[in-house]
């Protein structure tokens, strides 16, 4: 949810975050976040940016063509590799499932429905990570992938202040946003955040946005910037 | 230097070392990095192996994804990134995941659902190479594994029918083919002048899209409208590969040189044997009262041994 946040501050368009359990059924693809404007509403960051841009907001606009492919190509890594660690971390990691997930997702519902739902999605998780060949890595294998991708988002992003320079983009909201709840959400064991502490480029990055874009704003929005972080653990 | 190393993946066919984009990302880089690898094309005489093919074996030593493969030759110093900054080691596996995400459920689709494709094509040439009675099962399932992998990764709400799913996952492709085109420009390689890991991953996925002949080419088709694409893998199979239509000489050249090594290296042997005994001979007279009193005992027959000796 954050990347969306921080994407659209970025833009600079004001936004009002709202938490709602059923919030998966409201959207039109089934994936949170999704945003309503007007009589409109658009899920997913692609759609959301293209949404954005039709309405004559960009930030990709300085790239020229090479730099647009790596941007989208940098967008896939983190998707593939931090995306699906977090999946993994959730719904296959036995301890975690146990102990945090199951809880959190089946909180708003009563039981047996929280007990039912939250293992239909373990199982739907389960499935794609056996088709992407993920079922069978350990957790080991898991962190040593998310460390090679912060390393190279890390060697990416040197000491410059944004990824392609000077100006935001879509890059740097996606970046943020999963880096920033990697850091601030509390698991069983903190080896996750630990690998992303390494690099304290990155954490210097997550800071950096987070004071020039959130705290700009009143105390609420952080605080439900920070309720949000949690909720988008539950996808 | 190191363990013998063998590769046991697909073979190929239509100019190409092998159909199977794993397997040829594996060879491409071996190419390049130089590394000594016996390649061995599964055909009716072996037992499939289960799990993912390729499949490298070194003394013993298994292991099967193309990531992990390339790990395990560079530790072995087989690098072909050697020359690389860091920040485009990071640019490598940036594109590469846009390859899995983008250019991977096309090329799966093209390969192993598209009808008519499978069934004219796909279908009869893997079922050619694998021994009965598997024949009439593994395509099958492969086809299927495809199909389960794009369902789950793409298909999905909004997309609720296979057709929707299609045309996105082509729109995709075609997207990716376009970046690949523009990030490598009119140079020679993703990266310079020399191939590197990219390279390997790009021809992998590319080449079998640009020279298997399907009946349904809408991809082959989008690929031949980016001429710098299809230069880079012309070049790499003409400069890499040398392979002529039969697709058979890169074997039979290698066992050619093999066997000639051997051949230098028996020579060798043998003349170092010839040039110790010289040496043996030449310091015997540092000994001499020794040899005299063997010689008037043996009454010549020392003499003549070291002439035996020296006869083949």
């Amino acid at each position: 949810t954050l990347c969306f946040q921080a994407f659209l501050q970025m833009c600079n368009l004001p936004i009002r975050v709202i938490c709602r359990a059923n919030a998966e059924y409201m959207s039109p693809s089934g994936k949170l976040p999704f945003i309503h404007v007007g009589n409109q509403v658009v899920s997913e960051l692609g759609p959301i940016v293209q949404f954005v841009k039709a309405k004559g907001h960009s930030l990709s606009d300085g790239l020229d063509e090479v730099q647009k492919a790596e941007m989208k190509a940098y967008m896939e890594l983190v998707n593939n590799m931090l995306l699906t660690a977090e999946l993994y971390l959730q719904w296959c990691d036995d301890v975690t499932v146990e102990e945090i997930t199951h809880p959190r997702y089946g909180s708003p519902y009563p039981w047996p429905l929280n007990r039912i739902l939250s293992y239909q999605k373990q199982w739907e998780v389960r499935r794609k990570m056996k088709a992407i060949g993920w079922a069978g890595k350990t957790l080991e294998q898991v962190l040593e992938d998310v460390d090679q991708c912060c390393h190279a988002l890390s060697q990416r992003l040197g000491t410059q202040p944004y990824f392609f320079n000077k100006q935001p983009t879509e890059l740097d909201a996606l970046v943020f946003g999963h880096l920033f709840t990697i850091l601030t959400t509390q698991l069983i064991t903190d080896e996750l955040s630990e690998k992303v502490k390494n690099y304290s480029n990155l954490t210097a990055f997550c800071r950096r946005i987070e004071q020039q874009y959130f705290e700009g704003h009143d105390k609420d929005s952080s605080a439900i910037a920070a309720r949000s972080a949690k909720r988008s653990l539950l996808r | 230097m190191a363990a013998p190393m063998e590769l046991n993946c697909w073979g190929g066919d239509w100019g190409l070392p092998s159909l199977h984009p794993e397997s040829l990302t594996v060879m491409a880089y071996a190419k390049f990095s130089g590394a000594p690898l016996t390649v061995n094309t599964i055909n009716t005489s072996w037992r499939v192996p289960k799990g993912d093919i390729p499949v490298l074996v070194s003394e013993d030593i298994v292991i099967s994804q193309p990531a992990k493969i390339l790990n395990f030759l560079r530790k072995q110093k087989y690098n072909a990134d050697y020359e690389l900054s860091a920040k485009q080691g990071a640019d490598t596996l940036a594109y590469i995941a846009l390859l899995e995400e983008k250019l991977l459920p096309a090329l799966l689709h093209t390969f192993w659902i598209e009808a008519e494709n499978y069934c004219s094509v796909t279908k009869p040439w893997f079922a050619s190479r694998i021994a009965f009675p598997l024949r009439w099962y593994l395509p099958g399932k492969m086809s299927r594994e495809a199909l389960n992998r794009i369902l789950l990764t793409k298909g999905g709400p909004p997309l609720y029918s296979l057709t929707e799913v299609e045309a996105q996952i082509y729109r995709d492709a075609k997207e990716c083919l376009n970046l690949l085109s523009k990030r490598l420009g009119t140079s020679q390689f993703f990266f310079g002048d020399t191939p590197t890991t990219l390279d390997a991953f790009v021809f992998g996925f590319l080449a079998p899209i640009y020279k298997v002949c399907f009946p349904r080419v809408q991809l082959q088709e989008h690929l031949k409208q980016l001429p710098n694409l299809c230069r880079f893998c012309d070049d790499i199979l003409t400069c890499y590969f040398r392979l002529t239509v039969s697709g058979h000489s890169p074997a039979g050249q290698d066992t050619a040189d093999a066997n000639l090594q051997k051949l230098t290296q028996l020579v060798n042997k043998e003349s170092n044997l010839i040039e110790k005994m010289d040496d043996n001979l030449r310091k015997s007279p540092q000994h001499p009262p020794r040899k005299l009193t063997t010689l008037k005992l043996a009454a010549g027959g020392e003499e003549s041994s070291p002439l035996s000796r020296l006869s083949p």
